[in-house]
């Protein structure tokens, strides 16, 4: 569903601090740019995101995703995969309202993958973008 | 504890389909251990129904609060004056608490938002599992601190019964029979023999059968009734 050539979702990406948000610093070092309605968040693992996190951020913006360590390499062992169970959570709950479950999403990758990273943050904004403006949306 | 858990969405949604303004009220008693109605669950299902009416553009307000308990008339009061001005309360707490909140308000619609299912215990990260029936008169001395109220599917009082199987229940394969539990923790306590003794047939009036049940202690009451 497109909804528009002017419409521009807002996004917030929670990030891990040894992984995403590393690697949101490579890219800035490259000079690599990306949609400026994405708003970083940073956290001290991926396992602190929390399905309330998620679920308060969907009232005002389009999409969410978390950025996370590479599998079994979480600083703090299970973070990743918590991270990954509270995604899920949150996308059965969005589900359930009829929200596009897609506007929630997790994604891994290592603090040196700059490329990755705007890779990453500018296909969820893309596939939002598809999406359309969230239907949910309580603070517009 | 006390385990319950939330309703289907589209069942709490009906609820509240004619209201505009509603307060979601947490406990932090037994609900928050569980899950199912504490300050976080506010949070979640607030933001869910906020959303699923913001959907339907049909915006509902809904102010979150959770008090220390929903069963205590006395922790009421701070949320009073709140309280005038929604529609409706929608409650997490458990049956009891809900039904102390409508008591509480008299005038305010009160909506039940979790299922209240058992009293139990936490086994595992999102595992509950009952473990007493509130039969009102206590036997687990005889039985190795294992309830066969709650725990045996027939609730029998001289088992094992032929549907034990290799430590499980007939009922279902995820059950342990109640009474295989009974009899390797008196084992293992050396009190088996304990065991050959009959147990009288339970006194039901303790429990449900008596009706509502009421307990007033005098030590405890004061004059005004408060």
């Amino acid at each position: 569903m497109s909804n528009g050539k002017d419409f521009q979702p807002k996004i917030v990406a929670f990030c891990c601090e040894n992984s995403g948000w590393l690697a949101a610093e490579a890219a800035a070092r490259l000079e690599l740019g990306y949609p400026e309605k994405v708003e970083l968040i940073k956290l001290p693992c991926s396992g602190k995101i929390d399905v309330l996190y998620f679920m308060k951020a969907m009232e005002k913006v389009d999409g969410v995703m978390i950025l996370a360590c590479q599998k079994e390499n979480c600083k703090f062992l299970k973070g990743n995969e918590r991270a990954k169970s509270r995604v899920l959570q949150t996308q059965r709950l969005l589900k359930e309202i009829g929200i596009e479950e897609d506007r929630v999403t997790i994604q891994y990758l290592a603090a040196n993958m700059g490329n990755k990273f705007v890779e990453i943050v500018q296909n969820m904004y893309d596939k939002v973008r598809e999406l359309g403006p969230n239907p949910g949306k309580v603070i517009k | 504890m006390i385990v319950a858990e939330r309703k289907p969405i589209d069942e709490i949604l009906g609820f509240l389909s004619k209201h505009q303004k509603i307060m979601l009220l947490g406990c932090g008693g037994c609900v928050t251990v569980c899950l199912a109605g504490g300050e976080k669950e506010v949070g979640i299902l607030g933001s869910e129904l906020a959303m699923a009416r913001a959907k339907e553009g049909r915006p509902l307000e809904v102010v979150q609060r959770t008090i220390e308990r929903q069963c205590d008339f006395e922790y009421f009061e701070g949320i009073r004056h709140e309280v005038k001005d929604v529609d409706a309360i929608l409650s997490l707490a458990c049956g009891i608490g809900i039904q102390t909140v409508a008591e509480a308000f008299p005038d305010k619609v009160v909506w039940p938002g979790v299922n209240t299912k058992f009293l139990g215990v936490n086994q595992n990260v999102g595992v509950w599992a009952e473990r007493c029936q509130a039969c009102g008169q206590c036997v687990l001395d005889k039985t190795g601190g294992i309830c066969p109220v709650a725990r045996c599917s027939k609730s029998i009082f001289n088992g094992p019964c032929g549907g034990s199987q290799h430590g499980k229940c007939e009922v279902s394969a995820d059950t342990d029979c109640a009474w295989a539990l009974i009899h390797d923790r008196l084992t293992r306590l050396g009190q088996v023999d304990s065991m050959r003794e009959i147990l009288p047939v339970k006194d039901w009036s303790h429990s449900r059968d008596g009706g509502p049940r009421k307990l007033v202690r005098e030590d405890l009451t004061l004059e005004s009734g408060k």
